[in-house]
C-alpha cells in the first residue's frame, strides 16, 4: 500500500477529488522513480500542479493529443514505467477509445487514467464535455479495472490502489468540489468491494461517484420522514463489479435502484441488472440517471432534471415501496 | 352485542389459538399416535345470531391422521363438535373457567376422537397458560412455536378485524416483514407481513427477503422468559438474551401488540 495521504474534513472543503488526484500522485511520484505523469495539454485542468511542482521532469505533455497520450503511455508501460495519464473522461473513454482498447488493455499494461470532468460535472461546457458513455465503453474493455470515486478520500484510496496493483486502471473523478463522503481514508477500501453507506432492510440503493452522497441524504431523509430503511451501498468499482453485494441486496431487501450520473444504458445500473439476471431472483429494480444527452447547465440542475439528486432518489423509492416483492397476493393466514 | 374485546378475543381463540392444535398433534408423538390413521372431522364452534350461518367455527378435517385447518368456516356434519352458547361462554372457558361447558356432540358414536381431542386440547391449555418454563427443550421448542405462532396469527386476525392501533400500524406500512425466531431453532420462527393494511401471518423462516425487523432470542429459555413474562425486556436486550435485528422503536411497537394479544387471549 503506498499510504501516507492524510486528509482532514477541513482541508476536504477545499479539495476537489481531481485535487485530491494531484496530491497523491505527487506523493507516489516522489517514491518512485518509473512513475511519469502524462497530460494531453490539460496539466492545468487536471490538478497536476502539484506533480509539477515536485517532480516537473517526470510531467509530459504531449499536446492536445489524447490518442498519441495513450500510445506513449502503452510504449513507457512496455519498458517498465508506470504511466498516469489524465484527462477529461468524455475524451480518454471516446477520442482515444481505440488506443485505450488496443495498446492500453490488450497490452495489458501497468497504465493508470485518470479520467477528470466525469459525467456531467462539467455540465456548462455542453454535451462535447459531459461524459455519460465511459462507463459503457471502460467496463467492457478486458483486464481494465474501472473505479468511480465518491469523494477525495476514496480517490486518494483508488490511486493508491492503482499503484499498488499491476495492470490497467480507470478512475473516473469529477470536475468540480465534491461533498464530503467519508471522514477519513480509513473505511476500509478494497477494490471491487462496496462499502455500505447505511443499513437497511426496506430497499437498496447502489450509487457510484457524485450519486453517493445523494443517496445518503436521500437514506437519512426517508429514515426520518417515513420511517424507511434505506440500505446505500457506495459501488466505486464497476468492473470488476461486486456481485456478492449485489446478490445479498437481491436477497435481503428484494428491491434495488441504481443511481449514476451517466447514461442508464451500460453504466452502473446494467452491471447491476447483469448480475441480477444471471442470480435468478426476484427483485424490482429501477435504474436512475441519464436517459438521453443531458441539457447544459450546473451539475446539480442536471442531476435533478435526470431524477439522480436526493429529492430524485427519495421520489423513486416511494414509488417502489409500492411495488410487491411477493409474487402472490394472499393475506390469508397461514394454520 | 358484544363487547369488543369480547369479539377480539373469540377471534384470537377461533383463529390463531385453536389452530395450534394440529400443530401440538403433528408435534407431540403421544398425541400424533391417537390420530394416526384416524379419518373424522372435529369442530369447535359458538351459537351467535348474528354470525353467518348462526355461529361462528373453527374446524378440523383429518384424514388418516393428517390436519387440514379450516378457519371461519361451519362443517354441517362434524363427527365431534364443542360447541359453545355464545362467544362469550367460549372466551371464559377458554381463559380457565372450567363451569362455563360447551356441549359435546358426537361423543358415544365417536369416543376416540373425542378423548384425542380433549387431550389435544388440554396440551394447547397446559402450554399457552404455563407460567414456569418447562424444562426438557422438546416442550420448550413447542411452547416457543406455539406462542410464537399464535402472537403472529393474533396480530394479524386484530388488524382483520380493524382493532385500531394495529390497523392503524399496518395501513401506514410499506410491504415488511416482522419475524420472530430463536437462534439454532428454524423451526419455531413465524412471522407477520404487513403492507397497506394487509396483514398476512406465516410460519417458519421468511425467505423471499430479509424481514424488516426480527424479534430474536438467544435460546429457548430466553424466548421463554419474555414470553412468560419471568424476564424483564430491557434486561434481556441489555444481556444479550433478546436481539432486536431492527430499530428498537419498532421492537417496542411489535412488544405493545405481542402484549395486547397476550392479554385478549390469557
Amino acid at each position: 500500500m503506498a499510504g501516507g495521504f492524510v486528509y482532514t474534513a477541513v482541508d476536504q472543503t477545499a479539495l476537489s477529488t481531481a485535487e485530491i488526484y494531484g496530491k497523491a500522485l505527487a506523493d507516489i511520484i516522489l517514491k518512485d522513480p518509473k512513475v511519469v505523469a502524462i497530460t494531453a495539454d490539460l496539466a492545468k485542468s487536471t490538478k497536476l500542479g502539484d506533480v509539477l511542482k515536485v517532480c516537473p521532469e517526470r510531467v509530459i505533455n504531449v499536446g492536445i493529443a489524447e490518442q498519441d497520450m495513450f500510445g506513449v503511455a502503452a510504449g513507457m508501460a512496455r519498458a517498465g514505467m508506470i504511466p498516469f495519464l489524465s484527462g477529461f473522461s468524455a475524451f480518454t473513454s471516446m477520442r482515444a477509445c481505440d488506443q485505450l482498447h488496443t495498446d492500453i488493455c490488450y497490452q495489458n499494461v501497468n497504465a493508470k487514467i485518470i479520467a477528470t470532468h466525469s459525467g456531467t460535472s462539467f455540465g456548462q461546457a455542453g454535451s462535447t464535455h459531459h461524459a455519460i458513455t465511459d462507463l459503457a465503453i471502460t467496463r467492457a474493455m478486458p483486464n481494465l479495472t474501472v473505479i468511480v470515486p465518491a469523494d477525495g478520500f476514496e480517490t486518494a484510496n483508488a490511486v493508491n490502489a492503482a499503484y499498488d496493483n499491476f495492470g490497467p486502471y480507470y478512475i473516473r473523478i469529477n470536475r468540480g468540489f465534491d461533498r464530503v463522503l467519508y471522514e477519513n481514508q480509513d473505511y476500509g477500501f478494497e477494490v471491487g468491494k462496496a462499502v455500505e453507506i447505511c443499513p437497511g432492510t426496506d430497499i437498496t440503493v447502489i450509487a457510484c461517484g457524485s450519486c453517493v452522497f445523494q443517496a445518503k441524504q436521500a437514506a437519512e431523509f426517508l429514515k426520518n420522514a417515513d420511517g424507511l430503511s434505506v440500505r446505500v451501498l457506495n459501488m466505486h468499482t464497476i468492473s470488476p463489479i461486486d456481485v456478492e453485494a449485489i446478490q445479498k441486496a437481491i436477497s435481503d431487501t428484494r428491491r434495488i435502484i441504481t443511481v449514476e450520473d451517466h447514461l442508464v444504458t451500460g453504466g452502473l445500473g446494467s452491471a447491476v441488472a447483469e448480475v441480477m439476471a444471471q442470480y435468478g431472483k426476484g427483485c424490482a429494480f429501477k435504474m436512475l440517471g441519464h436517459k438521453g444527452f443531458a441539457m447544459i447547465g450546473l451539475q446539480e440542475d442536471i442531476m435533478a432534471d435526470a431524477g439522480i439528486d436526493a429529492n430524485g432518489i427519495i421520489a423513486s423509492v416511494r414509488e417502489m415501496m409500492n411495488a410487491d416483492f411477493e409474487e402472490d397476493d394472499n393475506w390469508d393466514d397461514e394454520v | 352485542m358484544h363487547e369488543q374485546n369480547e369479539l377480539y378475543a373469540s377471534k384470537i381463540f377461533f383463529n390463531a389459538a385453536l389452530p395450534l392444535l394440529k400443530v401440538i398433534a403433528n408435534d407431540v408423538p403421544s398425541i400424533k399416535a391417537k390420530f394416526d390413521k384416524l379419518t373424522t372431522v372435529l369442530q369447535i364452534s359458538a351459537l351467535d345470531p348474528e354470525a353467518e350461518g348462526g355461529k361462528y367455527s373453527t374446524h378440523f378435517v383429518i384424514t388418516e391422521g393428517v390436519w387440514e385447518t379450516k378457519l371461519n368456516a361451519i362443517h354441517e356434519a362434524p363427527d365431534v363438535e364443542l360447541e359453545f352458547k355464545d362467544i362469550e361462554t367460549m372466551n371464559a372457558f377458554f381463559k380457565g373457567n372450567m363451569l362455563k361447558l360447551p356441549k359435546f356432540k358426537g361423543i358415544i358414536k365417536n369416543f376416540g376422537a373425542f378423548t384425542a381431542l380433549l387431550t389435544t386440547l388440554l396440551k394447547l391449555s397446559a402450554l399457552t397458560g404455563a407460567t414456569e418454563a418447562p424444562k426438557d427443550e422438546e416442550t420448550q421448542t413447542l411452547m416457543v412455536k406455539c406462542f410464537f405462532y399464535l402472537l403472529s396469527s393474533g396480530i394479524s386476525q386484530l388488524n382483520k378485524m380493524g382493532h385500531a392501533e394495529i390497523k392503524d400500524w399496518t395501513t401506514k406500512s410499506p410491504d415488511r416483514v416482522y419475524a420472530f425466531a430463536v437462534d439454532g431453532h428454524p423451526e419455531v420462527s413465524a412471522f407477520i407481513r404487513i403492507k397497506a393494511g394487509k396483514s398476512r401471518a406465516g410460519r417458519g423462516e421468511y425467505k423471499r427477503a430479509m424481514p424488516f425487523f426480527t424479534l430474536r432470542f438467544d435460546s429457548l429459555t430466553s424466548a421463554l422468559g419474555i414470553l412468560l413474562s419471568t424476564d424483564d425486556m430491557l434486561e434481556a436486550t441489555k444481556a444479550g438474551r433478546l436481539i432486536m435485528d431492527g430499530g428498537p422503536e419498532f421492537g417496542a411497537q411489535l412488544g405493545g401488540f405481542m402484549l395486547e394479544v397476550g392479554a385478549l387471549a390469557k
